[in-house]
C-alpha cells in the first residue's frame, strides 16, 4: 500500500465513522444501526492501526503528505495502544451504553452523540500521533480537548458539565503554554535552518538540532513541559483530571486515561528528543524527574483518601504518568525502555480498572466506595477481575506493571539515584495501600440488599477478561514483536546515542528462553569458602 | 529434572485456575489433589538429587544474552526447605477440608473457591521461591506470597481481619523495598540477577545487597522493627495461620537470607553483628509478649517471632565462618515448620471442637480429646527444645556453634546467655500452660466438645510423628 494511502485510510476511518454516526443521530436511526456503525468503525481502526504498526516494523520510518504525516517506531507504539485500547473500550461501550439506554440515563440521541464524539476523539488523537508538523501537533492536542469535553459532559448533569467546563478551561490555558514552546522552537529553527520552510517539521528540525539556540531551548522546554504536562496530568497542572475522568462515562474515562494522556506524553517526548539533541539531556531529564516525582508523591497520598472510586483511579493515572516521567528523567536505555513499557502496561491496566468501575457504576448506581460493597458476591467475575486489576496496578507480580516498575528501579540504581529510588518505592507502597483499600471497601464485604445478583452480560465482562489475559502475558512473557517495538521506540528516544543503543541490544527481557553457557561457567566458579556451605 | 521442577512450581497455579473456574463443591478435592501432586513433584526432585549423589545443579530457565532472569537451583538446602513448605501445604489443604465446614463451632463456614485457589497459589509461589536461583525470582514470589497472604488473612472479610490483612500486606511490602534495592543493586553492579553473583561484589556493595535482603527478611519473618503484622494476622482462618505464620510465609525471610549467605563467599561482618543483635532483642521482646497472652493463637504468634529470632541468630552467626551455625539455622527452619504447624493446628482443632481457643477456658484436654492433648504436649516440648523432639536438635547445634565462636568473638557470649535464658523461660511458660490445659477435670467447653473429623486427625498424627523424626531427616540431608 502506498504510504500516503495508509495515512489517509488510517485517519479517514475514525473521521468517517464519526460523521456517519452524527448523520445517524440526525436522521434518528435506531440503536442497532448506531451500534453497527460503531462496531465496524472500531474494528476497522484496530486492523488499520495494527497494519500501520506492521508497516513501520517492515519499512521503518514512514513520511507522507509533504512531510506533514509521520510514523516511526515511537509513534507506532502509541498507535498500537490507541488501536487496541480504542477497540476494547469500543466493544465495552456497546454493553455499557446499551445498559445506560435501558436505564434511561441517556437517550437515543445522546447515544448517537456519544458514538460520534467517541470516534472524533479517536481521530484527533490519531492526528497527534501521526503529525510531523509541530503546529499541527499542538492544534491536534487542542482538538482532543474539544472532542472529549463533549464526552465528559455527556450526562448533562451539573457536576459533569462543571467537570467538562473545568477541563476545557484548564487544558486550553495549559496547552497555550505549549504553543509558546512550539513557537519558540519553530521561530528559532526557521532562523537557523538552511531551508526555513522545513522548520515546521519535527523530523527536519531534529536533523539540524545542533544549530538551535541553547537558552531559547531551555525556555522552550519549560513551556512545553508545563503546557503539554497539563494534558499529561503532571502535578501541579493535574487539577482537571480527577473531575473529567470521574464524570465521563466509564469507557471514555478509560480512553482519556489510557490513550489521551499518552498522546500528550508523546508530544513531550518528541520535544525532549529535539531539545536534548540541542542542549544535552541533563536539563530535560532533571525537569522530568522533578515533575514526575512530585506527581507520584502527591497522587500517592490523594489515592489513599479518596471515597469516589473513579477519582481514585484518576489520581492513579497522575501517579503512573509521574512514574513514566521519572523513568524518562532517569534516562539511559534502561530508563527509557522502562518508560515505554510502563506506558503500554499502564494503558492496559487502567482500561481494565476504569471499565471495571463502569460495571460497578451500572450495578450499584454510584461510585461512592462507602455505598459500593461486596462486588465479589454480586458479580463474582467482575469483582475478581477488578480486584486482580487493582493488585496489578499496585505493582504485584506476576502482572505486567511489576516488571516495568522494577525496571525503573533498576534503571534508577544504575543511574546512581539511590535515594530517589527508595522514596519512589515507599510511595509505590502507599499507592498499593490505596488500591487495596479500594478492593477492601468495594469488592469485599457484604452486599447491600437492594442490588440484584448476577453479571451484566458478556459485552461488559469479556473486554475485562481479555485485558487481564494481556496483562498476565505482558508480565510473564513479553511477545517478541512487542519487545522489538519497545526496543525500536527506545532507540528513537535515545536518538543516536550509540553507547546507549549498544547497551540496549545487550539488554534482554523475559521473552525467548535461550540456554546460556556463560551462566554455567559462572556457577562452576565458586570460591572455596562458598563451597563450605555445600557438600 | 528441569521439567519436574517446573511442573512442581506450575501445577499449583494451574490448579488454582481450575478451582476458580469450577463449582465450589470440587474446590476441596482439586486443591488437595494438586497440593499432593506438587508434594510428589518436590519429593521426586529431592530423590533425584539424592540419586545424583547430591551434586548441586543450577538450571537457567529464562535467560537472554548475559542476563539470567529466572532459574532453578537444586541443592541440599532448596530441596529440604522446598519439600517442607510444599508438603505442609498439602497437609494444610487436607486439614482445611475438615476445618472449613459448617460444623466448625468457631467459624461455621464452607470453604469457598477463593480460599482453596489462594492456598494453592501460595503453595506454588513457595515452591518457586525456594527453588529460585535468581534474586529477581525471589522478589517475584516474595511479592506473590504477600498478595496471597492479604487475601487469606482477610478471608473472613470482617472489618478487623481486613485491617489486619492490609497491615500484613503493607508492612511486608515496605520490607520488600529492601529486596527491590538489593536486586537492582546486584544487577547494576554485576549485570546479572543470579544469586551467585553476590560473591563477585566488593565489600561496600555487599553491604548494600545484604542490608537490603536482611531488611526484607526481617519484614517477612516478623522481626523487630517490622514484626507488628504477625500477631494481628491471627485473624486468619487457623489452617492459614498454621501455613503462613508457621511454615511458609515467615520462612521466606530466613530462607532468602540463608540463600544469600550461601551464595556469597564472605559476608561483611557488620551484617552478622546487626543480625545477631537484632535477633537477640526480638527474642527477648517475643518472650515478654508471651506473658499477657490468653488467646492461644496470639501466644503462638509471639512464639513464632521468638523462634524465628533463633534462626536469624544462627544464620547471622554463620557469617563468622561457622558451617555448623548455618546448618543449625537451616535445620531449624525445617524442624520449626512442622512443630509450629502442629501447635497451630491443635489450636484450630480446639476451636473446631469447642468453639474457643482462649487458654483459660480450656482444661482437661487429655480426657476429652486425647489426640489434641498429646498434640499440644508434643508441640510444646518440640518448641521448647526438649529432647527427643526436633526442637532440641536444632537448638543444640546452634548453641554449640555459638559457644565455639565466642573464642574469636567474645561479645557473643552475653547474647548467647540471654538466648539460653529465653529458651529456659519459654519452656517454663509453655509448661505452665500445658499444666493448666492438658491434664485435670474437663472445663465445660471441653466437656461438650464435638469429635474432630478424620482428615484433621490424620494431619495431626503425621505432624506429631514429624515432630519426632524431622530432625533426623534434616541432619542426614544436610550432611
Amino acid at each position: 500500500m502506498d504510504t500516503f494511502m495508509l495515512f489517509l485510510i488510517l485517519l479517514a476511518i475514525p473521521l468517517l465513522t464519526a460523521l456517519v454516526a452524527f448523520t445517524c443521530r440526525w436522521v434518528g436511526a435506531s440503536r442497532p444501526v448506531l451500534t453497527a456503525v460503531h462496531t465496524i468503525g472500531s474494528t476497522l481502526l484496530l486492523l488499520m492501526s495494527l497494519y500501520g504498526v506492521w508497516a513501520v516494523y517492515q519499512q521503518g520510518e514512514l513520511l507522507a503528505g509533504h512531510n506533514w504525516l509521520h510514523l516511526d517506531s515511537l509513534s507506532s507504539l502509541f498507535l498500537a495502544i490507541l488501536g487496541v485500547i480504542g477497540f476494547i473500550t469500543g466493544i465495552y461501550s456497546i454493553g455499557y451504553m446499551n445498559h445506560e439506554l435501558e436505564e434511561g440515563e441517556v437517550s437515543l440521541k445522546s447515544l448517537g452523540t456519544y458514538y460520534g464524539f467517541f470516534h472524533l476523539f479517536l481521530f484527533t488523537m490519531l492526528l497527534v500521533i501521526t503529525s510531523n508538523n509541530l503546529i499541527l501537533m499542538w492544534a491536534a492536542i487542542e482538538a482532543t480537548t474539544l472532542s472529549s469535553a463533549f464526552l465528559v459532559g455527556l450526562y448533562g448533569q451539573q457536576s459533569s458539565l462543571e467537570a467538562a467546563w473545568k477541563y476545557i478551561i484548564i487544558c486550553t490555558v495549559g496547552v497555550a503554554f505549549g504553543l509558546y514552546g512550539t513557537v519558540l522552537v519553530y521561530a528559532n529553527a526557521a532562523n537557523v535552518m538552511p531551508n526555513p520552510g522545513d522548520a515546521i517539521f519535527w523530523s527536519e528540525v531534529l536533523k539540524h538540532a545542533n544549530l538551535l539556540d541553547s537558552s531559547l531551548m531551555h525556555l522552550a522546554f519549560i513551556f512545553i513541559l508545563i503546557g503539554f504536562g497539563t494534558k499529561t496530568g503532571l502535578f501541579p497542572m493535574h487539577a482537571w483530571l480527577p473531575d473529567a475522568h470521574s464524570e465521563a462515562p466509564s469507557p471514555t474515562s478509560a480512553l482519556l486515561s489510557a490513550v489521551l494522556l499518552n498522546c500528550a506524553l508523546l508530544v513531550i517526548i518528541r520535544y525532549a528528543i529535539l531539545i536534548s539533541a540541542a542542549i544535552g539531556p541533563e536539563f530535560p531529564q532533571r525537569l522530568l524527574l522533578v515533575f514526575g516525582l512530585l506527581s507520584v508523591a502527591v497522587a500517592a497520598f490523594l489515592i489513599l483518601v479518596q471515597r469516589d472510586m473513579k477519582r481514585l483511579l484518576a489520581y492513579s493515572s497522575v501517579e503512573n504518568m509521574g512514574l513514566i516521567a521519572v523513568a524518562l528523567g532517569i534516562g539511559g536505555p534502561l530508563g527509557i525502555f522502562a518508560a515505554m513499557l510502563h506506558t503500554l502496561n499502564h494503558s492496559l491496566g487502567k482500561t481494565l480498572l476504569f471499565c471495571g468501575s463502569g460495571n460497578v457504576l451500572l450495578k450499584y448506581g454510584t461510585r461512592d466506595m462507602n455505598a459500593v460493597k461486596g462486588l465479589l458476591r454480586v458479580a463474582p467475575l467482575s469483582g475478581a477481575l477488578l480486584a486482580g486489576g487493582a493488585l496489578a496496578l499496585g505493582g504485584m507480580p506476576p502482572f505486567n506493571l511489576f516488571l516495568s516498575e522494577f525496571m525503573t528501579v533498576t534503571a534508577g540504581i544504575r543511574g546512581g539515584y539511590l535515594w530517589l529510588v527508595i522514596v519512589l518505592l515507599v510511595l509505590l507502597t502507599i499507592v498499593l495501600a490505596g488500591l487495596v483499600r479500594m478492593i477492601v471497601m468495594s469488592v469485599l464485604g457484604k452486599q447491600p440488599d437492594n442490588v440484584s445478583k448476577g453479571e451484566l452480560g458478556w459485552l461488559t465482562t469479556a473486554p475485562l477478561a481479555v485485558l487481564m489475559v494481556l496483562m498476565v502475558l505482558m508480565g510473564t512473557h513479553i511477545p517478541q514483536p512487542v519487545q522489538q517495538l519497545l526496543k525500536q521506540a527506545t532507540t528513537i528516544v535515545l536518538n543516536g546515542d550509540q553507547a546507549g543503543i549498544d547497551e540496549l541490544h545487550a539488554l534482554e527481557l523475559p521473552g525467548a528462553a535461550t540456554e546460556d553457557s556463560t551462566t554455567a561457567a559462572a556457577t562452576s566458579s565458586h570460591s572455596a569458602a562458598q563451597e563450605m556451605y555445600r557438600d | 529434572m528441569e521439567t519436574i521442577a517446573l511442573a512442581t512450581m506450575l501445577l499449583p497455579f494451574i490448579g488454582a485456575l481450575l478451582i476458580a473456574l469450577s463449582p465450589q463443591r470440587y474446590a476441596k478435592v482439586l486443591c488437595t489433589a494438586f497440593a499432593l501432586l506438587a508434594t510428589l513433584g518436590m519429593g521426586w526432585l529431592a530423590l533425584s538429587y539424592l540419586g545424583s549423589g547430591k551434586t548441586d545443579v543450577t538450571m537457567p530457565l529464562y535467560s537472554f544474552g548475559h542476563t539470567q532472569i529466572f532459574g532453578f537451583v537444586i541443592d541440599r538446602v532448596s530441596t529440604l526447605i522446598g519439600f517442607a513448605v510444599v508438603s505442609l501445604g498439602f497437609l494444610i489443604s487436607l486439614y482445611s477440608c475438615g476445618y472449613l465446614t459448617a460444623l466448625n463451632r468457631e467459624h461455621p463456614h464452607d470453604g469457598s473457591n477463593r480460599y482453596y485457589a489462594l492456598l494453592l497459589i501460595f503453595i506454588g509461589a513457595m515452591a518457586g521461591l525456594t527453588l529460585s536461583s535468581t534474586i529477581l525470582g525471589q522478589l517475584l514470589f516474595f511479592e506473590i506470597t504477600g498478595g496471597c497472604s492479604w487475601g487469606l488473612i482477610g478471608y473472613y472479610q470482617s472489618p478487623k481481619s481486613l485491617r489486619s490483612a492490609l497491615k500484613a500486606l503493607i508492612v511486608t511490602h515496605i520490607a520488600s523495598v529492601g529486596l527491590y534495592l538489593a536486586a537492582a543493586w546486584l544487577f547494576a553492579r554485576t549485570g546479572t540477577f543470579e544469586l551467585t553473583a553476590i560473591a563477585q561484589l566488593t565489600d561496600a556493595d555487599k553491604l548494600v545487597v545484604f542490608g537490603g535482603i536482611l531488611f526484607a527478611a526481617w519484614g517477612k519473618s516478623a522481626q523487630l522493627p517490622l514484626h507488628m503484622w504477625l500477631p494481628d494476622a491471627m485473624e486468619a482462618p487457623t489452617p492459614v495461620s498454621a501455613y503462613l505464620h508457621a511454615a511458609s510465609m515467615v520462612k521466606v525471610g530466613v530462607y532468602i537470607f540463608a540463600r544469600a549467605i550461601m551464595s556469597s563467599d564472605s559476608v561483611p561482618h557488620e551484617i552478622g553483628v546487626v543480625g545477631v543483635v537484632m535477633a537477640t532483642i526480638t527474642m527477648v521482646y517475643g518472650f515478654l509478649m508471651y506473658l499477657p497472652q490468653k488467646d492461644m493463637k496470639r501466644l503462638l504468634a509471639y512464639s513464632t517471632i521468638a523462634q524465628l529470632s533463633y534462626i536469624f541468630l544462627a544464620l547471622s552467626m554463620s557469617t563468622f565462618n561457622s558451617k555448623m551455625a548455618f546448618d543449625a539455622g537451616v535445620a531449624y527452619i525445617f524442624n520449626h515448620a512442622y512443630a509450629k504447624s502442629l501447635f497451630f493446628l491443635v489450636a484450630g482443632a480446639l476451636s473446631y471442637a469447642c468453639g474457643t481457643r482462649m487458654l483459660p477456658k480450656l482444661r482437661g484436654m487429655l480426657k476429652c480429646t486425647p489426640l489434641l492433648g498429646i498434640g499440644f504436649c508434643v508441640a510444646a516440648m518440640a518448641i521448647a527444645g526438649v529432647p527427643p523432639f526436633n526442637g532440641f536438635f536444632s537448638k543444640f547445634p546452634l548453641f554449640a556453634a555459638g559457644f565455639s565462636l565466642t573464642g574469636e568473638h567474645w561479645w557473643l557470649m552475653p547474647l548467647l546467655i540471654v538466648a539460653l535464658i529465653e529458651s529456659v523461660a519459654s519452656f517454663a511458660w509453655l509448661l505452665m500452660w500445658f499444666g493448666r490445659t492438658v491434664p485435670g477435670e474437663p472445663s465445660p467447653e471441653l466437656a461438650s466438645a464435638q469429635p474432630v473429623p478424620l482428615s484433621m486427625k490424620l494431619v495431626l498424627l503425621v505432624l506429631i510423628v514429624m515432630s519426632l523424626v524431622s530432625s533426623v531427616i534434616a541432619a542426614n540431608w544436610l550432611n
